[in-house]
């Protein structure tokens, strides 16, 4: 390959250098969603993804318009999605060996949400995990009069399958391995002007 | 540049489990892949994100990949380049994050103290590409996101060798530029 130009050699080498490192726990955790045969997030958008997306934003009014003048329920809300993220330090154990798996609806709330330790390294939740906390769909705290509380925080993710990489977790235990209290929460987009950002615990 | 490896094809594991073949495919290219995205994303999170999404697309299409089309290595870039474009169609609305952390960042820094200037320096050459036009971005991530050599850059991007490494040094010149100001 030719060298660059002489002037731009020192731009040259100190790009070469900029190397990032994946954490450790993503390797397995793709290999995990292929395993269980999981798509892809997105479908790639078609060249005229704008036009595309004009036809869908149209069917999709339609398809609302349809709901509220027929009353068709199953228009109303899709069907819950299952969305299982590995592998974070979420128990304060030290190691990022934490998962968190979600059943809820995309960008609404959680209806079920448990936060396990991925021992057999499969990047997902299985049999051979050893589940830390398993909720319903409100979050609350598992005990109450615990000494030693420590909140743990992870952001950003998209945990709620809404798309973006948008949404934080919060944790509450006490290390290294109980977990009292769970929650996801997603940044606000916009915050109107002169208010500040809310951040609803789902 | 060192020759890479090249992608365990699938016409070569035939009936593989998607998981072996994409664990394969990911120790040959997942760094590689990463930080690629990572070049052009804000945060480790969202680069871990897209790099998933490359890999799960990688399983899905790997039946129309042709050996005598492309090299493996270049065809799960085109996917990665893709899943970039895609990306940056459905955000492009979104609040960009600012440059930060640079957790996964590799250093040979010897003390906590150069590292942080090894990190600073790093966000200023980040923060300077992200202020360049889409096609100096693309081809200054490829060519260094990734370690892509000039020749694997030209076939990504369907253009002669030549007009690839033209345009590089081109991108280069408005980097400097943008630097300097």
């Amino acid at each position: 390959m030719s060298e660059p130009p002489d002037d731009l050699r020192d731009l040259d080498r100190a790009l070469r250098a900029v190397r990032f490192e994946p954490r450790a726990s993503l390797g397995p955790e793709i290999a995990g969603r292929a395993a269980r045969r999981e798509p892809p997030r997105t479908r790639p958008l078609a060249p005229h993804g704008r036009g595309m997306r004009g036809l869908a934003a149209a069917a999709a009014l339609a398809a609302g318009l349809a709901a509220v003048v027929l009353g068709l329920p199953v228009l109303r809300r899709g069907a819950p999605v299952t969305i299982d993220r590995c592998c974070y330090d979420l128990d304060g154990g030290g190691a990022a060996d934490d998962g968190i798996r979600i059943v809820g609806h995309r960008d609404a709330e959680v209806q079920r949400l448990w936060i396990y330790e991925d021992q057999d390294r499969s990047g997902g939740l299985t049999p051979g995990d050893v589940v830390r906390l398993e909720r319903g769909g409100a979050p609350a705290l598992a005990e109450t009069g615990t000494g030693g509380l420590v909140t743990r925080e992870h952001c950003c993710v998209d945990f709620d399958g809404g798309g973006p990489a948008d949404d934080g977790v919060l944790v509450i235990g006490v290390p290294p391995d109980r977990v009292l209290m769970a929650a996801i929460y997603e940044r606000e987009r916009r915050p109107a002007a002169g208010t500040p950002a809310r951040f609803p615990l789902r | 540049m060192s020759a890479p490896a090249d992608l365990p094809s699938p016409a070569r594991h035939p009936g593989a489990a998607p998981d072996s073949a994409c664990r394969g495919w990911y120790e040959a290219h997942g760094r590689a892949v990463y930080s690629y995205l990572r070049f052009h994303l804000s945060s480790a999170d969202e680069a871990g994100d897209l790099t998933a999404e490359v890999f799960l697309r990688a399983v899905r299409a790997e039946e129309r990949f042709d050996p005598a089309r492309a090299s493996a290595r270049t065809w799960l870039f085109r996917i990665a380049r893709n899943a970039l474009l895609d990306h940056a169609r459905r955000e492009r609305r979104r609040q960009q994050v600012p440059l930060g952390a640079l957790r996964d960042l590799q250093s040979d820094a010897p003390s906590p103290e150069e590292r942080v200037l090894w990190e600073e320096e790093v966000g200023r050459l980040l923060s300077a590409v992200a202020g360049l036009g889409a096609r100096d971005r693309e081809i200054i991530g490829l060519r260094y996101g990734s370690g892509l050599d000039t020749r694997e850059v030209a076939e990504i991007l369907g253009v002669a060798e030549a007009a690839a490494r033209t345009r590089l040094w081109r991108a280069l010149a408005r980097l400097r530029e943008a630097l300097r100001s």
